[in-house]
Order: structure tokens, then C-alpha cells, then sequence
């Protein structure tokens, strides 16, 4: 047994992989955002004052983060329709990374707001801001620049984690390797063309977040420098 | 010897946590027959192969089934004859009557299996008549496609009849399609022509003293020598 280059490139080359790669690409892409819709209103939540919103925020995030990701993916697929409930595998994948993804971007969230120094807040107020109005224009600017690195890495282990989609069958980019691999038995040159999909994928989110960083830094600077 | 025990009556763990069935008991007696003692490694169907080519297993004892292709990379002993069936929930909801039927359906295998790629070829000939495909769903192994069978999630399972047959005597699935393909040999894999010389041996012995055509007979599976490719006798097959 030895090394083909041939199948490397067949592989590396092959329509089949990169459709994987762009089910990796758009599952990880919509889990994030739902991800941050459900985390920002998660993290509010538990920074509230209602002690019933606080509640419910804190329950959802301790569940989600106390059971692994696989086992909410089959209950969801699997344990699910014996109640009545059946969602297809695209709705499966959604909700069950999406949820996961927002109990903890939940706490990254509310990690970003409190990094706000309290005193802006206040302020705020006291020019006459309402809630709203304090959030877009003073918290959530500066609050953004300290969401975005760790954001940056839950979105790159996003990319990585989201390949246990086939267990419910989604056709993602390591099923898709796995068949290849299957072909010929060339086993060692279809897991390393996976590979090198999953760093070029991570290289350019790494590239794409040190651009989004850099524009929210940019109002800073020139405040800085004036 | 590397075995996927999640395939009543096949291999599979018993309730109280033993590895039992029709392969086990082979596997079991070829090695006390060539004075050894079986070691099983319970692995997914689909990291088989590369383990034995990686000498991770001496033997495949799992009821792969026996291809031309596969002859080219290990030595494949064929010990007994079963069939593919469709297999679905009980009563049949979606009133599968011929293959003609899988055109929409969406229908589960295990990766790797001879199953994926007959149900695609399945699909294909569909296609070419002009009819809509099946949507084929890969699964890790048959115990996750048995249990979205079970939720509904997929119309039907593309799996070998003895575990069809098992499942329907349990009242817990139906078998509307029971001989899908003309009848491929399970067959054991070795890593070495010794070791396939060696566990050949054994299974004549076992043959000679009606122990083969008991363990076999017992599962409901049938004896080798109804494969067209039987030569008389139980041999191994190896054209790298």
C-alpha cells in the first residue's frame, strides 16, 4: 500500500467533495447566525431585571451546554417523531447547531455588554436615552470588539463540529470523504484532501474575521488619533 | 477479527452485554479449531477494510458480502448465501410492491456497504426509466438506519433478508421485498493467503462434521454450496 497521488488529486478535484465542503460551508454559515439571533436575545435576557426572562435565559443556556451536541441531534432526528414531531434532516441540523451554538455565543454575548463600563451606561441616561437607544449607540459598538474573537473561534470550531451532521445524514464534507474513501480504499489520500478543504475553509474565516475586526476597530482609532 | 455488532441476527449485544449471533458463533469455532481463542474488535462497517489492510484485524467476520473488487485487495472466503430485502415499517405504509416503487422513496444503507451501492444502482435505473430517484440516506451503521426507520424519518432500509426475516418474526418491521438481488455470498476477509488457507481448512472440518451446516441452518441463512460460484468445495479467493 502506498501513497497515489493520482487519487489524491481525483479527490482533491472531485464535484462530490466540494459540495460536501459547501453543505459545511452553509450549515455552519446559518447555524452561526441563528446562533447570534437566539444568543443576543439569550444574553439580554439574562441581563434583565424580570426575573422570569433571567430564568428562562439561564435554563435554556445550562441545558444546551450540559448535554453533547450528538445527543441533541438524535433525540431531535430519531427520539423526536415518537412524540409526533418529525423534522427533516435540514431542520434537524438547523435547530439542533443552531440552539447549541447560541447557549454559548449567549455567554460571549453578555460577556461583550459587560465589558461596557457601567458609568457609559448611566450616562446614556442621562442624556435621555431609552434602553434601545443606549444598546446601538454606545454598548453595542464597544461591546462588538470584544464579541468578535471569541465569536471568531466558536464559528472555526463551528466549521469543524458541524461534520457530526452525518450521523443524521446530512451529505457534509467528511460523509462525502468517507464515500470517496470507500472507492478504492485509498483511505489515507481522502481524509487528507477533507483536511485540507477543512484548513482552507478555517484560513479564510481566520482572514475574514481579521477584516471585521479591523472596521470595528477603525471609529476607535480615529476618535485616537483626534 | 473485526466484527459490527449491531446486526441481529448477524452480530449483535445481547442484553446482557455478550457479542452473539451467526458470525460470532463461526468466527468462534473456526479459531477453537485452529487452537485460538476469538478476540473481537467491534468496529463501523465502513473502517473495516482499511483496518485489515493496516493489519489492525487478521480477519473481517461480519458477513461482508463477496465482490469480484473486494477479491482484489483481501482474501475472501465465502461461507454462506443470503439476499438483499427492503425492509420497512410494519404494514408496509408506503405500500412498496416492486423496486419501482423506491422511485421517491427515501431509503437508508451503511456507509460502504454492497447495500449503498446496489440502492444507488437501484436509483439509477429509475432515473434512466424516467421515473423520479430515491433519496438515499448513508448512515454509520444499520442500527441508526433501523431506528430512523423506526421514527419515520426514511420510507425504507436496503439491508440483508436474515436480518429482514428477524426483525418481521419480532413483529418489529416488514419485509415487502424479500430477494432484491441475485444471491451474493456473505464471506470472511483475511489479511494474508495463510491465514485464508488456514480458516478454509477449519471451515471444511466444521463442513465434514455438520458443524458449518448447523451454525449456519440455524440463522436462516443457507450453506454455500447454493452460490453459482461454488466449486465444490469451501475456498478462498484471491486475484490481486
Amino acid at each position: 500500500m502506498n501513497w497515489s497521488w493520482h487519487s489524491f488529486w481525483d479527490f482533491l478535484s472531485s464535484p462530490y467533495l466540494l459540495r460536501g465542503a459547501w453543505t459545511t460551508v452553509w450549515l455552519t454559515v446559518a447555524a452561526t447566525a441563528i446562533g447570534l439571533l437566539v444568543g443576543s436575545a439569550a444574553a439580554l435576557m439574562k441581563m434583565a431585571g424580570n426575573p422570569l426572562l433571567r430564568g428562562v435565559a439561564s435554563f435554556y443556556v445550562w441545558l444546551w451546554r450540559a448535554t453533547p451536541l450528538l445527543v441533541q441531534l438524535m433525540i431531535l432526528y430519531t427520539g423526536l417523531p415518537q412524540i409526533g414531531i418529525r423534522l427533516t434532516v435540514v431542520e434537524c441540523a438547523l435547530i439542533g447547531f443552531g440552539l447549541n451554538e447560541a447557549a454559548y455565543l449567549a455567554e460571549v454575548i453578555r460577556a461583550g455588554i459587560r465589558s461596557v463600563d457601567r458609568g457609559q451606561v448611566e450616562a446614556a441616561k442621562a442624556l435621555g436615552m431609552n434602553y434601545a437607544k443606549t444598546m446601538r449607540i454606545v454598548v453595542l459598538p464597544q461591546a462588538a470588539r470584544v464579541i468578535v474573537p471569541p465569536l471568531g473561534n466558536q464559528f472555526n470550531g463551528m466549521l469543524k463540529i458541524s461534520s457530526l451532521a452525518s450521523v443524521i445524514t446530512m451529505q457534509e464534507l467528511l460523509r462525502s470523504a468517507q464515500q470517496l474513501a470507500q472507492l478504492e480504499f485509498r483511505v489515507l489520500e481522502a481524509y487528507v484532501a477533507a483536511a485540507i478543504y477543512y484548513i482552507v475553509l478555517t484560513t479564510l474565516w481566520g482572514e475574514i474575521q481579521r477584516r471585521i475586526e479591523a472596521a470595528l476597530d477603525r471609529p476607535f482609532q480615529v476618535a485616537a488619533s483626534g | 477479527m473485526s466484527t459490527n455488532a449491531t446486526l441481529p441476527p448477524m452480530q449483535y449485544v445481547d442484553a446482557s452485554g455478550n457479542l452473539v449471533g451467526m458470525n460470532v458463533d463461526l468466527g468462534n469455532e473456526i479459531a477453537r479449531r485452529l487452537c485460538l481463542k476469538a478476540r473481537y474488535v467491534n468496529v463501523q462497517f465502513e473502517a473495516q477494510i482499511p483496518g485489515l489492510r493496516n493489519r489492525r484485524w487478521d480477519m473481517i467476520d461480519t458477513g461482508l458480502y463477496f465482490t469480484t473488487d473486494r477479491a482484489r485487495v483481501m482474501q475472501l472466503i465465502p461461507y454462506s448465501v443470503g439476499a438483499l430485502a427492503v425492509i420497512t415499517n410494519s404494514g408496509n405504509p408506503h405500500g412498496l410492491k416492486s423496486l419501482k416503487d423506491l422511485s421517491g422513496a427515501v431509503v437508508g444503507v451503511e456507509l460502504g456497504g454492497i447495500e449503498e451501492r446496489r440502492a444507488r444502482e437501484i436509483s439509477a435505473d429509475l432515473t434512466k426509466s424516467g421515473s423520479k430517484p430515491s433519496d438515499i440516506r448513508v448512515f454509520n451503521s444499520y442500527s441508526d438506519a433501523f431506528q430512523a426507520l423506526a421514527a419515520s424519518q426514511i420510507d425504507a432500509v436496503l439491508a440483508g433478508s436474515a436480518i429482514g426475516n428477524y426483525y418481521a418474526k419480532r413483529g418489529q418491521f416488514a419485509v415487502p421485498l424479500g430477494q432484491v438481488m441475485a444471491p451474493a455470498p456473505a464471506a470472511l476477509a483475511t489479511s494474508d493467503p495463510a491465514i485464508a488457507a488456514a480458516v478454509v481448512e477449519a471451515l471444511a472440518s466444521m463442513a465434514a462434521d455438520g458443524t458449518y451446516q448447523r451454525i449456519i441452518n440455524q440463522y436462516g441463512m443457507t450453506t454455500i454450496d447454493k452460490w453459482d460460484g461454488y466449486r465444490g468445495k469451501i475456498q478462498y479467493f484471491y486475484t490481486p
